[in-house]
């Protein structure tokens, strides 16, 4: 075993050639996860109050987008925004960038099938009720209804974290110097240690997303609790 | 809310600037910008690769374009890319020019156009030593390893069909897999091979054998249609030759004292 | 960019036969790894229910490791990491075969198996606790009831989401291409490599790939429909 490889590139793997060179390894997978989820949230959620809309002209778009990005593989996704936009839009994006708006896209997805499922489940006549009192739809849904729905979600938003996580490493595809591709690197330099580099990035991984996972079971028992105490 | 909202502000605005044509040739845009954009591979000794102490880019093609960046008076700046993403990153403007071991293929000139030859090589086999695979003749029902998108797998595959030829993302991996005995031949350029031959802990293990499968010649990727640019890249490398500055940095990384010692046996084209 | 769009050239001829060929990898691949993820993710839910503590330790260790790590990086843990861990005559016995089809396959089965056995764990949780209990009673084994009795039952309500497990599959068994697996998203970067169209090949099979995803989510709405009378809105 060769271990000593894998204690001789770990900053590598942490921090990729920071802070003489370019920022990667680690902390460029943690800043797609981020940056993905924080874009992805707000894309997700206008796209899935568009799909839950009494509006065809706002319903089928939204409704053609989720079928569209869920029925094709993040892969795919990638290499759209990677190798096609450009000749659609006539100019180029960087790997990271170009990355990020992929996972971004992808994710925004996943996360409006969430926000439609959290306002589905609540009760109908909570709506009723609040435009009864006279607000209007618009302010019975930021001040009534979406509040309860995303904060009753909140779990399945971690869990979406935790996807998005692991589908950073896509990235390493077209390029972009996250821990995949710090892995790789090193692994082409060394060849002599595949077991123990590839063993030490998926506990790196595991780490992140198993902490996640655990965090969202927490969330949701102490969300079950809260609505138990309200009934 | 509000933040949301100056997000998207930001975003139009910054799709607005980036949708700016280039109006100037490249350049004029290198200069304007001050930073030379280099496409360079970063796992392929001695060509370009990370070095371990450093964690830098390394190699003779970045020594190559940092000459070249000296010769403009701006900054250089790397990129990796690999053979299957080099063209397109060309040819979308993410780098100003390519010194990524690209063969100067006449099918790519439709994408691309190329530099002068500043490196000459041909196509040829890595295998075990005594493995009994002397020539491509040999190859007939073994798997052959070598890189997606490469001039090296389309032509093994013409020089002997009967052979599976599995494609990686980058030659190391594909040294790999045939060190764990996944593939009994890597194929691609002599001087790719000597560097990853040389790369691993018994390079005595390895035999490079055949004839060259196919001539290599090596032309940096300047964009379609902007003879000005590509003009400049020409003389550039052939002041370096007549300076004696391209033997220096040959010398460097293929000279004698070198792991990676291949002759230099060729005369780069010059105009009179 | 003047960009020549040529559709003609990427589905009809050597190309097409290209596109063919992946589409048979693809679907190749993905078939194999639903029938073993399946039988694999049953094994792990039953162990974890059982009642032996090594075993539902061992499973559950098993479900949180393959669910929390990139595929992209069991792909290449069994693809290159694999070698110094089994014995060499096996690994030669396994080289001269088709290792990069045989890895894929190992990585989309573990991964997979490990979101399965957490499907099949709520479904069986979904079924009344007394069953078991009473299935015990009448004199069967704790095998026989999870086989005869629960399992039967907790199949019915978990086919959707099963079903949406295999769909990830097939959209996941994409990354296989990274071991050189020739399946259709290896065959469309081929074509760009070699046409440099790589806007029609890409097109192409991301097409395919939401042609098979939409008649496998009308199936399942279908089943809802059908079987769990569970209208979709």
């Amino acid at each position: 075993m060769h271990w000593d490889i894998v204690f001789r590139n770990f900053d590598y793997f942490l921090i990729g050639a920071y802070p003489k060179g370019p920022l990667g390894g680690l902390a460029m997978t943690v800043i797609l996860a981020v940056g993905g989820i924080f874009g992805a949230f707000w894309l997700g959620l206008g796209v899935g109050l568009m799909r839950i809309s009494k509006k065809p002209s706002l319903r089928w778009p939204a409704m053609t987008f989720i079928e569209i990005i869920r029925g094709t593989p993040l892969l795919m996704v990638v290499f759209w925004f990677y190798f096609l936009a450009p000749v659609v839009f006539g100019h180029t994006l960087p790997e990271a960038e170009s990355a990020l708006i992929a996972l971004i896209v992808f994710t925004s997805a996943y996360i409006a099938e969430i926000v439609r499922a959290g306002v589905e489940a609540l009760p109908k006549g909570q709506m009723e009720a609040a435009r009864g009192t006279g607000l209007s739809h618009f302010q019975a849904m930021t001040h009534i209804i979406l509040p309860q729905a995303l904060f009753n979600m909140i779990p399945s938003f971690v869990n979406q974290f935790v996807s998005l996580t692991k589908d950073t490493s896509l990235a390493f595809i077209i390029g972009v110097n996250e821990l995949t591709k710090a892995a790789t690197q090193v692994n082409n330099r060394t060849l002599t240690a595949p077991t123990e580099i590839f063993i030490t990035i998926a506990v790196l991984y595991f780490i992140i997303c198993y902490c996640l996972t655990e965090f969202s079971r927490y969330l949701e028992r102490r969300i079950n609790r809260y609505q138990a105490r309200g009934r | 809310m509000r933040n949301a909202a100056r997000l998207t502000v930001l975003a139009c605005l910054f799709t607005l600037v980036a949708a700016m044509p280039a109006l100037a040739g490249k350049l004029d845009d290198i200069k304007s910008r001050g930073t030379l954009v280099a496409g360079v591979k970063d796992s392929q000794r001695p060509f370009g690769f990370v070095d371990e102490k450093t964690n830098q880019i390394v190699g003779f093609e970045i020594d190559l374009m940092q000459a070249l960046a000296d010769r403009l008076g701006v900054k250089l700046e790397l990129k990796p890319v690999t053979s299957s993403t080099r063209i397109p990153m060309l040819t979308q403007g993410a780098v100003d020019v390519l010194a990524a071991t690209m063969t100067h293929k006449k099918e790519r000139e439709d994408q691309v156009d190329f530099s002068i030859t500043y490196f000459m090589t041909g196509q040829k086999l890595l295998v075990k030593k005594d493995g009994g695979i002397k020539s491509v003749a040999d190859l007939a029902g073994k798997k052959v390893g070598s890189v997606k998108g490469s001039t090296s797998e389309q032509n093994v595959k013409k020089a002997q069909p009967d052979c599976t030829v599995i494609s990686f993302e980058t030659y190391p991996e594909a040294f790999l897999a045939l060190k764990q005995g996944k593939v009994q031949a890597v194929t691609t350029d002599e001087s790719i091979l000597v560097g990853i031959k040389n790369s691993d802990d018994k390079p005595e293990a390895w035999d490079i054998v055949g004839d060259y499968i196919s001539p290599e010649p090596y032309g940096l990727g300047v964009p379609e249609n902007d003879s000005k640019f590509r003009d400049f890249v020409n003389l550039a490398l052939m002041d370096m030759w007549a300076k004696g500055e391209y033997q220096k940095i040959y010398e460097k990384w293929f000279g004698k004292g070198t792991k990676d010692y291949i002759p230099l046996t060729w005369k780069m084209e010059f105009w009179p | 960019m003047a960009y020549q769009f040529d559709f003609g050239q990427v589905v009809s001829g050597e190309y097409g036969q290209w596109i063919l060929s992946g589409l048979g990898v693809t679907l190749q691949i993905s078939g194999v790894s639903i029938v073993l993820s399946l039988v694999l993710g049953t094994v792990i839910a039953v162990l974890r229910l059982s009642k032996v503590k090594p075993l539902v330790w061992f499973a559950a260790s098993f479900t949180e490791f393959f669910r929390n790590t990139p595929l992209l990086v069991q792909i290449f843990f069994w693809y290159f990491g694999s070698y110094s861990v089994l014995p060499e005559s096996v690994n030669q016995w396994l080289y001269a075969r088709d290792f990069e089809f045989a890895c894929g396959v190992i990585a989309l089965t573990f991964y997979t198996a490990a979101f399965i056995a957490e499907e099949i764990r709520s479904g069986i949780f979904s079924i009344p606790k007394n069953q078991l209990e009473a299935s015990r009673a009448c004199g069967l084994s704790f095998l026989q009831a999870m086989a005869y009795v629960i399992l039967p039952q907790a199949f019915r309500v978990i086919i959707p989401p099963l079903i949406s497990q295999f769909l990830n599959l097939i959209k996941n068994s994409s990354l296989v291409m990274t071991i050189g697996v020739m399946d259709l998203t290896y065959m469309a970067r081929q074509i760009e490599a070699h046409t440099f169209h790589g806007f029609e090949a890409f097109t192409v099979s991301t097409l395919i790939y939401l042609t098979i995803s939409l008649i496998v989510s009308l199936g399942v709405n279908l089943y809802n429909r059908r079987v769990l009378h569970v209208r979709s809105r």
